[in-house]
């Protein structure tokens, strides 16, 4: 079962470099062309941001496929856009004061260096006209939110309408959850047809979201709240054994592995190199909508309804978490015969290292690693490393044995006076 | 005779004799005052501060006697064990001695447990220094038994293979007020052992770590120590010039390093540390760095305060000299053995200026010749030990010089010198005060330069004669009746002498190191008048001398109680004599028995046996291994002897 998260940066990896191509298309492209023509030789300046829109175009074509699912929910804020607006007033104003300057200069300046300067002039003006007006087309983007929805819908089907797989192929879950938040992908996908009527054009206007979701989602904890898709399990299909299940006697798997290797009995057409192959990254790579889960118990801080939601990333982490929290712990170690888990992997982990706390502090304290210990003994006053002999071995072999709970108590009666006294000597 | 005595003794109050007694400071003159009357005896047991003890069966009345001991060496007794210590402590009036003992020497002890240190630790509460070095035995139950002694202030563990970071911890946590610490060789010691100590011990003055695996990170963590005077890291092959450099701006009192045999040290990296303390006193780098840059030179100008500096085995200009010459007045030592470089013109420029220099090591540098001698003899007139071992271009001329203006010289090493002879050691002899005299490879002297020496240097401790062909009879006799005083003398390949030279060494009463190798004239008549005599006798080399039979080994086992060492090898000692040797000899606990053609395996069994409880280094021929048995070997084992298989 692949999680989420590599495969949504897989996605936008696969995007930027679509984007990049798409630049160099660009570069050579006439309008470019014809931009620099046109401010080398002074003409229009206003012909010039046409140009400059033209090519942001084309790197909205890229990056606007990389956060699709993430725009369409989007609410218009009228305070953004005051900043926005403010910010636009501003630049006006300082391009207003460097013309006038530009004028008070000119009819001082020499005739040879006359052109030069004017050259670096226009330059100057150009470059802030360009992103005054990029700013502008931005924000008004953002009052358009039906235009939103068309980009999101539209660039992925022109643009990936000719990939052998289609959107929802690819994804490696289990069945189960598959039927779980079914009803909600087909949602989604039905709004990207609606959507998907709107022009073209219009796609470019939501450059400066885009860029800022994309760093949302690249530091990876936090989604903004709808910006991703929540399913949500039953206990029961958590609990279940298997995750995997052949279609045609219903035999149930944990690996899907194991389920193709199952398949190639019931027939040849099973044992064809495409039905063996793992299903490919770039397949999973190609779903639309971040997906996130829920845990079915309420009151969970992992439960959707809590206030405070955090989303966990993947079935497994579903799985894992829910046995952890929600359920009793039934393994317990074999050789200590206090630490319990209800996560076998848990288990097998702990019981790699239990046992081996050979360094022993002269207050009862037990360390896997001598650093650890000698730490503790650097920080603590009159504590000793104890010297492993047969005789103290044999009562720490004894404790080991004790009732979980008593040896714990007796470990924290242990602390706890160790704390006072310490408490005294500082006075 | 007392009872003549009594009314002149009756006029010297105890405390008058306290007094005398205070001034004797050898310890035969201490020993004949003892012998004088029961009144003088008293006295000495009263004042007297140290003991020395290699009969363990004398220590239980010794200690009786002897109740103000601050000092306790017991590192030559054989068999010091915990029920010793039990038999010493709990004879309840006895344990009196414990309580002033302040230092205990418990070297090469190898006997003694955590049992026995921790009853020793717990009687003797005051104690203040311990030296546990070379036991091999001593781990870290035997560091948590030291480390009851809370005032404990210098301990020395020199080559306690056992003890870890975890014996270390314990000390470290039980002897928070240390202030000299030792742990050269201790190869189990890690850096975590190391910053605990640098964390708790912060009263640390003098850190040995020499032969451990220093890296930068011990540094850093030492250079937090803001008491340390002195740190030797000898032989460290991973200290580097980042590490010194974190002793740049730590330790603000370091007065000495010893960096000798770190191969990654450079001279910058002692240019950062020169820069961070230009009140050193010390510098040992011998064999670290093999070229000093001019930087290194600029930054000797700093060092005014610079007592001794060793630069082994190092490639030398005469820049560094007049370097040294113009900024290091106060130099008293200087080390320069098996340095390229060193020219009569280096030696001029640094003796001008230095002229307070007392000790001076020029060993194998060939191209001195005696004008350098003749301007130290000149310039350094307090000069007291000077070393030219292998300085072939020496001459008489140059011993002419020292002996003229070198009247408090005590040491010189002239070995393998060939060009000393006998009108040199005549020009010598002037320097009355020699006590320590190296001609071993001077094949041009004879009995008339050893009559010189003899017959003026009445004070020699120490004389080498190694390989002198020369040497016969003559001078052996010169030398027993001239210096009465020698202690320690090498023999060895000196094929002239005869019995009859050893009859003369039998009236050096203090003879106690007396190495007589191959040679080949002298037997076992020879062997019984020399040990009937030296009763001193500590260590004895006898090895490929043939024609010594088993009346003269009977005789050493008979009169030389003494003797701790002795190599037999090669000799044509018996069965018998071996049994009688091992047995009789109860200080004896270094042996080596490689090649004796006449004794066989039950012999080596049974001497072994005999000897087994009290030996502590045996070296025998590998092939014995398999022959002798299993059960001696065990018992070798268990009391912590080694085994050296040739």
């Amino acid at each position: 079962m692949s999680s989420e998260n590599p495969s949504f940066t897989d996605f936008n990896l696969q995007q930027r470099q679509k984007q990049r191509q798409k630049w160099e298309d660009a570069m050579i492209s006439p309008p470019f062309g014809g931009f620099n023509q046109a401010s080398e030789s002074g003409y229009l300046l206003l012909s010039n941001p046409n140009n400059q829109t033209k090519i942001l175009d084309h790197q909205e074509d890229g990056k606007s496929t990389g956060t699709l699912g993430s725009n369409k929910v989007q609410d218009w804020d009228p305070r953004a856009m005051l900043s926005n607006l403010s910010f636009l007033e501003e630049k006006i104003h300082h391009l207003q004061d460097l013309v006038h300057l530009f004028v008070g200069h000119k009819g001082s300046g020499l005739g040879g260096q006359d052109q030069l300067i004017t050259q670096q002039q226009q330059f100057l003006i150009t470059a802030d006209l360009t992103s005054i007006i990029v700013q502008l087309i931005s924000t008004t983007g953002s009052l358009l939110p039906s235009v939103k929805h068309t980009l999101s819908a539209d660039i992925p089907n022109g643009q990936l309408g000719g990939h052998p797989f289609p959107p929802m192929a690819g994804m490696n879950c289990s069945p189960q959850p598959q039927n779980g938040g079914g009803s909600k992908v087909s949602d989604q996908s039905s709004k990207m047809d609606v959507a998907g009527d709107c022009g073209a054009g219009q796609s470019h206007f939501i450059e400066e979201h885009e860029t800022k979701e994309e760093e949302d989602a690249d530091e990876g904890e936090y989604l903004p709240p709808g910006s991703y898709d929540i399913l949500q399990l039953e206990k029961e299909e958590i609990l279940a054994p298997h995750s995997h299940f052949c279609t045609i006697c219903g035999k149930g798997f944990k690996r899907d592995a194991n389920l193709r290797m199952h398949m190639r009995g019931h027939g040849d057409e099973y044992k064809t190199p495409a039905a063996l192959a793992k299903p490919t990254k770039e397949s999973s790579s190609d779903p639309v909508v971040i997906k996130r889960y829920s845990c079915p118990f309420s009151g969970c801080k992992r439960n959707k309804d809590h206030k405070k939601f955090q989303p966990l990333k993947s079935i497994l982490c579903v799985k894992n978490h829910y046995k952890r929290t929600h359920c009793d712990k039934s393994y317990t170690c074999s050789r200590c015969h206090t630490k319990k888990f209800s996560v076998m992997a848990d288990l097998k982990t702990h019981e790699k290292h239990c046992g081996k706390d050979k360094w022993l502090c002269s207050c009862g304290t037990t360390f896997s690693r001598k650093d650890k210990l000698f730490g503790h003994i650097a920080l603590f006053q009159g504590h000793t490393p104890a010297i492993p002999v047969e005789e103290t071995r044999g009562p720490a072999v004894l404790s080991d044995k004790m009732d979980g709970k008593e040896a714990s108590n007796k470990g924290r009666k242990h602390k706890f006076q160790l704390w006072l006294s310490c408490c005294r000597k500082w006075g | 005779m007392s009872t003549q005595s009594t009314p002149i003794l009756s006029a010297l109050t105890e405390d008058l004799l306290i007094r005398v007694n205070e001034k004797l400071v050898q310890d035969s003159d201490r020993k004949i005052w003892r012998l004088i009357c029961k009144e003088f005896h008293r006295v000495d047991s009263i004042t007297r501060k140290t003991l020395r003890v290699l009969h363990v069966e004398f220590l239980l009345t010794l200690l009786k006697n002897y109740t103000n001991l601050h000092t306790l060496d017991l590192s030559v007794c054989p068999c010091i064990e915990d029920g010793t210590i039990t038999l010493l402590l709990h004879r309840v009036d006895h344990s009196m001695w414990a309580r002033n003992l302040k230092f205990l020497n418990l070297s090469r002890a190898n006997g003694l447990k955590f049992s026995g240190l921790e009853m020793l630790v717990g009687a003797c509460k005051g104690l203040e220094s311990v030296d546990v070095s070379y036991c091999c035995g001593f781990g870290d139950r035997e560091a948590a038994a030291i480390s009851g002694c809370g005032g404990l202030k210098e301990l020395r563990m020199d080559k306690c293979l056992g003890v870890s970071d975890v014996g270390l911890a314990k000390i470290v946590v039980g002897c928070g007020r240390l202030e000299r610490l030792s742990l050269k060789w201790c190869m189990e010691i890690s850096y975590l052992g190391v910053e605990l100590l640098c964390k708790k011990c912060l009263e640390l003055k003098f850190l040995d770590v020499s032969y451990l695996k220093v890296t930068s990170d011990w540094l850093r963590s030492i250079a937090a120590l803001s008491k340390l005077e002195d740190l030797a890291m000898v032989g460290c092959p991973l200290v580097n010039d980042v590490g010194l450099q974190f002793l740049e701006n730590g330790c603000p009192l370091l007065q000495k390093i010893d960096v000798s045999r770190c191969d990654c040290v450079s001279s910058s990296g002692l240019i950062a540390l020169i820069r961070g303390h230009n009140g050193l006193l010390q510098i040992d780098a011998g064999y670290a760095i093999s070229e000093f840059s001019g930087n290194f030179v600029e930054c000797m100008q700093e060092l005014k305060n610079l007592n001794a500096i060793i630069i082994d085995g190092a490639r030398v200009s005469d820049t560094i000299f007049q370097t040294i010459s113009s900024n290091c007045k106060s130099l008293i030592e200087i080390g320069l053995s098996k340095c390229t470089g060193v020219t009569n013109m280096g030696i001029m420029q640094l003796v001008s200026g230095c002229v307070n220099l007392k000790t001076i090591n020029l060993a194998c540098c060939r191209s001195i010749t005696d004008a350098a001698i003749s301007a130290i003899a000149d310039s350094c007139r307090n000069l007291l030990r000077l070393k030219l071992e292998s300085c072939n271009m020496v001459t008489e001329k140059s011993l002419g010089h020292l002996g003229l203006h070198c009247a408090l010289l005590e040491e010189l090493d002239l070995t393998d010198c060939f060009g000393v002879n006998d009108r040199g050691l005549e020009r010598l002899s002037r320097c009355s005060r020699l006590l320590c005299l190296k001609l071993g490879l001077c094949t041009n002297i004879s009995d008339t330069g050893l009559f010189y020496i003899a017959s003026k240097c009445s004070q020699l401790h120490e004389l080498d004669l190694y390989r002198c062909m020369g040497i016969g009879d003559d001078g052996l006799a010169a030398l027993s009746s001239g210096c009465k005083k020698l202690r320690k003398l090498n023999l060895s390949y000196c094929f002239e002498v005869t019995d009859k030279g050893m009859k003369s060494l039998g009236y050096l009463d203090e003879l106690s190191d007396l190495e007589l190798r191959a040679l080949d004239k002298i037997t076992g008549a020879g062997l019984a008048a020399l040990v009937t005599r030296c009763k001193r006798l500590a260590y004895l080399d006898l090895k490929r001398c043939e024609r010594v039979d088993d009346t003269g080994f009977w005789a050493l086992a008979y009169y030389s109680r003494n003797l701790r060492q002795i190599n037999l090898s090669y000799c044509s000692i018996t069965d018998m004599a071996l049994c009688m040797l091992m047995g009789n000899l109860t200080r004896l606990q270094d042996v080596d028995l490689v090649q004796l053609t006449n004794v066989t395996v039950q012999g080596f069994d049974l001497a072994l046996r005999a000897c087994c409880v009290r030996i502590k280094k045996v070296k025998l021929v590998a092939a014995l291994g398999s022959l002798i048995s299993s059960e001696v070997l065990g018992i070798l084992h268990a009391r912590g002897c080694r085994i050296r298989w040739d």
